[in-house]
C-alpha cells in the first residue's frame, strides 16, 4: 500500500511573477464589430480577466482558501502496463463512520475543484439523509496529478488509478459521480469492477447512443410513438447546435493536442480564452466572477503537468480501441441519471436505458454542463435520494448505507 | 491610385517578437510521439532556437522587397468601405503578357508566388512558350492587406476584392490560378465574372460534389486512394478547420499572443500537407514572420473560414460550375483528389496534369512543374491559347 502524503497546493513566488510578467506583454487580437459571442470569447471579456489577473486577482489568498476547504494528498499509483503515478486527490470523510464511500471524477475543462462545493453537504451527516465519504481525484495530467509519460493511456487507465486509489484508501465498495470524461470513466469503472467493487454509479452527462430494436424492442416502440417533451425538443435542438458550433477544440483535442499545446502552455490568455469560453458557454448562466474563473484556470496553468497535458486525454480517448463512448457493454450495476437542461448533449428520455442499469432520474429546470459547481444543492439531493433510506440505491454499499447505526435492543 | 510598398517591421515590432520568443514556455511531450500528436518537441525547440538567435528578418525582408515588386491601392467593396489591398505586380519581361491573378489560400500568403514569378514573367528565354504579367494578391487579412472590420466579409467578397483588382490595374480580361482557398475564390471569379473578364481557369486542387448517378464501382485505384485520403484527413487532420470555421476569435488569442503557439499551428501545415519537401527552417520562419507581422494580426486571417461556412457557402455546397474553360494539375500529395467522373461538376476541364511528386503548396515545391502546366495549358497549340483578347503571351 503506497503512503497517502498530505498535500497543500504553494505555487512559489517566482512563478507568480514569470505569470504577471507574460500578461503584461500580452498581445491582443482585434474583433470584428458586434460578433457577442459567436465567434469565440469577446475581447472585452478577456482584457478584463487578464487585467484582473495582472493586478487585483490573488492567487495566494485563493490557494489557502482551496487548501483550507478542501483536504488534499498524493499517493503512487501504479496502472498496468504503464508506469507508477503520483496522483493528487481531495479526501474527507464523514464523521459518520459508515458514511457511503464516493468518488467524484472530473472531466475537461474540470478539475478537483468541481468538488469544492458538493463536499461539505455529501460529508453532512442526519438523520434524514445519507451522509457520504468523498474522494475527487485529479485526473492524470489535470491539477497537481503527474501526467502519463506514454501514449495509449487511454479510458481504461484513467478508470483504473480511480479504482486503485479507492481500493488503497480502504474503500473496497464505494459509488461514483462524474460528468463529462468523468462519466466515461466511471462507466468503465461501473463495468470493469461493477458488482465487486463499485456497487452503483451517477451521472449528469449520460450519452447515450439510440436505441436499438432487437436490445430494446419494447423502449425503441415507446420511443417511437412517444412525442418529445417540449424539454426533449429543446435539448435535442441544443444538441445539433452544439454539434455544429461547438465541436472544434473537440476535434482539434483529439487529433493535434501537442500543436494546440504549444499555444496553451506558452500563452496565458490564450489558455484563459481557451478554457473561459467554455465556462460561460457550457452553464447555465452561472454568474461567474472574474476571480472565480481564474482560479479556475489558474489551476490549469500551474497545473502539475502542464497546461498541454490535460488535452491529450481526448486523443487518447478516441483512438483508444472502444473510442470515446464504448456501446458494446451495458454496465449491471445501479444507475442515477440527473438532467440539466443547458448540458452539451440532450438525448431522449428513453435513450438513457442503453446506458446502465437506470434506476434513478431526475429532470432540473435549470443548470449546465457543471452541475457539481453550478447546482451542488440539487446534485447532492439527487445522490441523498438516489442512497438515501427510501431510495432505489439504498444500502447498496453494504454496512455503510450513510446513517446513524441504531442499536438494536435485545429482548 | 497605387503606392508603391516595401516591406519595413519596425524594429520595435523586431525586437517585441525576440523579447516574446526568449521567454517562451514549452509543454512537455509524450515519449516516442513523433508526429502522432502535432508538432514534435524538438522541432518546435530547434525552430525557436533559430528564431531567437540566427534568423534575420531584416534580410528576408530585403530579398523578398528585392525579388517581388509590391503595391498598395484602396479597393472599394460593397458594404465593406475601402480596404487597402497588398499585391506582389510583375509584368512580363517581353510584354503582351497574359494576365495571370494568382491567389493564395491558408497558412500561404503572397510568398506563394516568389517562385513562380520568374519563370511566369521571364519565360524559357526561347520565346517557345507564353509568358504572363503577374498579379498575387494578399488576400483582405493576410499579409500586408488591411482586414475587414466587420462581419460577413465572405468569399463574394474576396472575389470582389480580387476582380477589381484586376480591372484597377487596367486588366479587363486576365486569367487566374489558386490553390487551397484560392482555388475556391477563383472558382468563383470563374463563375460570376467567366466570360466578360475571366477567361479561363487553372487550379491545383479540385473539389465538387458526386454527380447524381454517381458510380463508385468504376474509380480508379488512385481515385479511390485519393478519396480515402481526403476521408482520413477530415477524420485526422480538419480540427483546425473546425476550429476556424466556428471559433476563430477564441484561437486568435493564442495566435497573437505566442509566436511558439503561431509558429506551431502553421508548421505542422507546412510539413504534413507537403510532398516531404525539405523545408529549411529560415523558410518556415521567414513564412510564419509574415503571419506575425501581418497588417492584420494572426487572428484575422482564420475569419474566412468563420464567414464562409456561415454565408452558405460551405465546402459542398450544391452550385452550377462555371463554364469557361478550366485546367488542373494534380499532385500526389494534395488533401483531396476527386474521381474524374465528378469533374463535370467543377468545371469544363480542357487540361489536365498529373504528377508523381508535390503536395499542398504546389507553387511553393514544385514551381516548375506547375508553371510547366500553365505553359502548355495557356501557350501556342494549348486548349486555351490566345484566350485573353491581344495578350496571347508572345510578341
Amino acid at each position: 500500500m503506497s503512503v497517502e502524503l498530505p498535500f497543500q497546493i504553494s505555487i512559489p513566488d517566482f512563478k507568480l511573477d514569470l505569470l504577471r510578467q507574460k500578461l503584461a506583454l500580452t498581445e491582443f487580437p482585434d474583433e470584428l464589430e458586434n460578433t457577442g459571442w459567436n465567434y469565440g470569447a469577446p475581447l472585452s471579456d478577456i482584457k478584463r480577466l487578464v487585467a484582473r489577473w495582472k493586478d487585483g486577482y490573488d492567487w495566494k489568498l485563493e490557494e489557502a482558501k482551496l487548501n483550507q476547504d478542501l483536504p488534499q494528498f498524493t499517493k503512487d499509483i501504479e496502472v498496468n502496463g504503464f508506469e507508477t503515478l503520483n496522483i493528487h486527490y481531495v479526501h474527507q470523510e464523514s464523521s459518520l463512520a459508515n458514511a457511503i464511500p464516493l468518488l467524484f471524477v472530473h472531466g475537461w475543462p474540470g478539475s478537483f475543484i468541481e468538488v469544492r462545493k458538493i463536499l461539505p453537504l455529501l460529508v453532512q451527516s442526519s438523520p434524514q439523509f445519507p451522509a457520504f465519504h468523498v474522494v475527487a481525484l485529479s485526473l492524470p495530467g489535470f491539477g497537481f496529478s503527474e501526467g502519463a509519460h506514454k501514449p495509449g493511456f487511454a479510458a481504461e487507465q484513467y478508470a483504473e488509478v480511480a479504482h486503485k486509489l479507492m481500493l488503497s484508501l480502504g474503500y473496497h465498495e464505494y459509488v461514483t459521480q462524474g460528468g463529462d470524461w468523468g462519466y466515461v470513466i466511471t462507466r468503465i469503472i461501473a463495468h470493469r469492477y461493477g458488482g465487486k467493487y463499485s456497487k452503483a454509479w451517477h451521472t449528469n452527462f449520460p450519452l447515450a447512443t439510440p436505441l436499438n430494436i432487437s436490445v430494446n424492442p419494447i423502449l425503441f416502440l415507446q420511443h417511437l410513438f412517444t412525442p418529445y417533451t417540449a424539454a426533449e425538443k429543446a435539448g435535442i435542438e441544443r444538441s445539433k447546435r452544439f454539434e455544429k458550433e461547438g465541436q472544434g477544440y473537440f476535434h482539434e483535442q483529439s487529433t493535434k493536442p501537442q500543436t494546440l499545446g504549444y499555444s496553451l502552455a506558452d500563452s496565458p490568455v490564450g489558455l484563459l480564452a481557451w478554457i473561459y469560453e467554455k465556462l460561460a458557454t457550457w452553464t447555465d448562466s452561472y454568474p461567474w466572477t472574474d476571480d472565480e474563473v481564474l482560479t479556475w484556470v489558474t489551476i490549469f496553468y500551474f497545473s502539475r503537468a502542464g497546461p498541454a497535458a490535460s488535452i491529450r486525454i481526448y486523443y487518447e480517448f478516441v483512438h483508444s480501441a472502444n473510442g470515446s463512448q464504448p456501446s458494446s457493454f451495458k454496465p449491471m450495476i445501479p444507475l442515477g441519471v440527473s438532467h440539466f437542461p443547458e448540458e452539451l448533449r440532450i438525448t431522449p428520455r428513453k435513450f438513457v436505458h442503453s446506458v446502465g442499469n437506470l434506476v434513478f432520474q431526475v429532470e432540473h429546470s435549470t443548470g449546465g454542463h457543471f452541475a457539481a459547481y453550478e447546482c451542488p444543492d440539487e446534485l447532492v439531493d439527487d445522490l441523498r435520494k438516489m442512497f438515501g433510506k427510501r431510495g432505489p440505491a439504498f444500502g447498496v454499499v453494504p454496512g455503510k448505507n450513510g446513517y446513524e447505526r441504531r442499536i438494536r435492543a435485545n429482548l | 491610385m497605387s503606392d508603391s510598398f516595401k516591406i519595413a517591421v519596425s524594429s520595435t515590432a523586431l525586437s517585441a517578437l525576440k523579447s516574446r520568443i526568449e521567454s517562451a514556455t514549452f509543454p512537455d511531450e509524450l515519449d516516442d510521439a513523433g508526429w502522432a500528436y502535432g508538432v514534435p518537441l524538438a522541432d518546435m525547440k530547434r525552430l525557436v532556437a533559430r528564431w531567437r538567435d540566427g534568423f534575420d528578418w531584416r534580410q528576408e525582408e530585403q530579398k523578398l522587397n528585392n525579388e517581388l515588386p509590391q503595391f498598395t491601392r484602396d479597393i472599394e467593396v460593397d458594404g465593406f468601405g475601402s480596404l487597402n489591398v497588398h499585391y506582389v505586380y510583375k509584368k512580363s519581361d517581353t510584354g503582351a503578357g497574359i494576365p495571370l491573378l494568382f491567389v493564395h489560400g491558408w497558412p500561404g500568403s503572397f510568398l506563394e508566388s516568389r517562385k513562380i514569378i520568374p519563370l511566369l514573367t521571364k519565360g524559357s528565354g526561347d520565346s517557345q512558350c507564353p509568358v504572363f504579367d503577374v498579379v498575387a494578391i494578399s488576400l483582405p487579412g493576410f499579409g500586408f492587406s488591411e482586414a475587414p472590420k466587420k462581419k460577413g466579409f465572405s468569399l463574394s467578397q474576396y472575389v470582389e476584392v480580387s476582380h477589381k483588382l484586376m480591372i484597377a490595374l487596367g486588366y479587363t480580361e486576365y486569367v487566374t490560378q489558386g490553390g487551397d482557398f484560392g482555388s475556391r475564390v477563383t472558382a468563383e471569379i470563374a463563375r460570376r465574372y467567366g466570360g466578360t473578364h475571366s477567361k479561363a481557369w487553372h487550379t491545383n486542387v479540385l473539389f465538387s460534389l458526386p454527380p447524381e448517378n454517381d458510380d463508385p464501382s468504376i474509380y480508379t485505384a488512385s481515385e479511390k486512394e485519393g478519396l480515402a485520403r481526403w476521408q482520413e484527413f477530415q477524420r485526422s487532420g480538419s480540427g483546425y478547420f473546425q476550429l476556424h470555421s466556428t471559433k476563430p476569435q477564441t484561437l486568435g488569442y493564442s495566435l497573437a499572443d505566442s509566436p511558439v503557439g503561431l509558429l506551431a499551428w502553421i508548421y505542422e501545415k507546412l510539413v504534413s500537407w507537403s510532398d516531404n519537401y525539405p523545408w529549411t527552417d529560415d523558410e518556415v520562419l521567414t513564412w510564419v514572420s509574415i503571419y506575425w507581422f501581418s497588417r492584420a494580426g494572426p487572428a484575422a486571417s482564420i475569419r474566412f473560414y468563420y464567414e464562409v461556412a456561415h454565408s452558405g457557402q460551405a465546402l459542398g455546397t450544391k452550385s452550377s460550375p462555371p463554364t469557361i474553360p478550366m485546367g488542373c494539375s494534380l499532385f500526389p500529395k494534395e488533401l483531396i483528389r476527386i474521381p474524374k467522373s465528378w469533374y463535370p461538376g467543377v468545371g469544363d476541364v480542357v487540361f489536365e496534369a498529373e504528377h508523381d511528386k508535390g503536395g499542398h503548396f504546389a507553387a511553393h515545391e514544385q514551381p516548375e512543374l506547375l508553371v510547366g502546366d500553365l505553359r502548355k495549358m495557356f501557350g501556342k497549340g494549348g486548349p486555351v491559347y490566345g484566350v485573353v483578347t491581344g495578350r496571347d503571351g508572345y510578341n
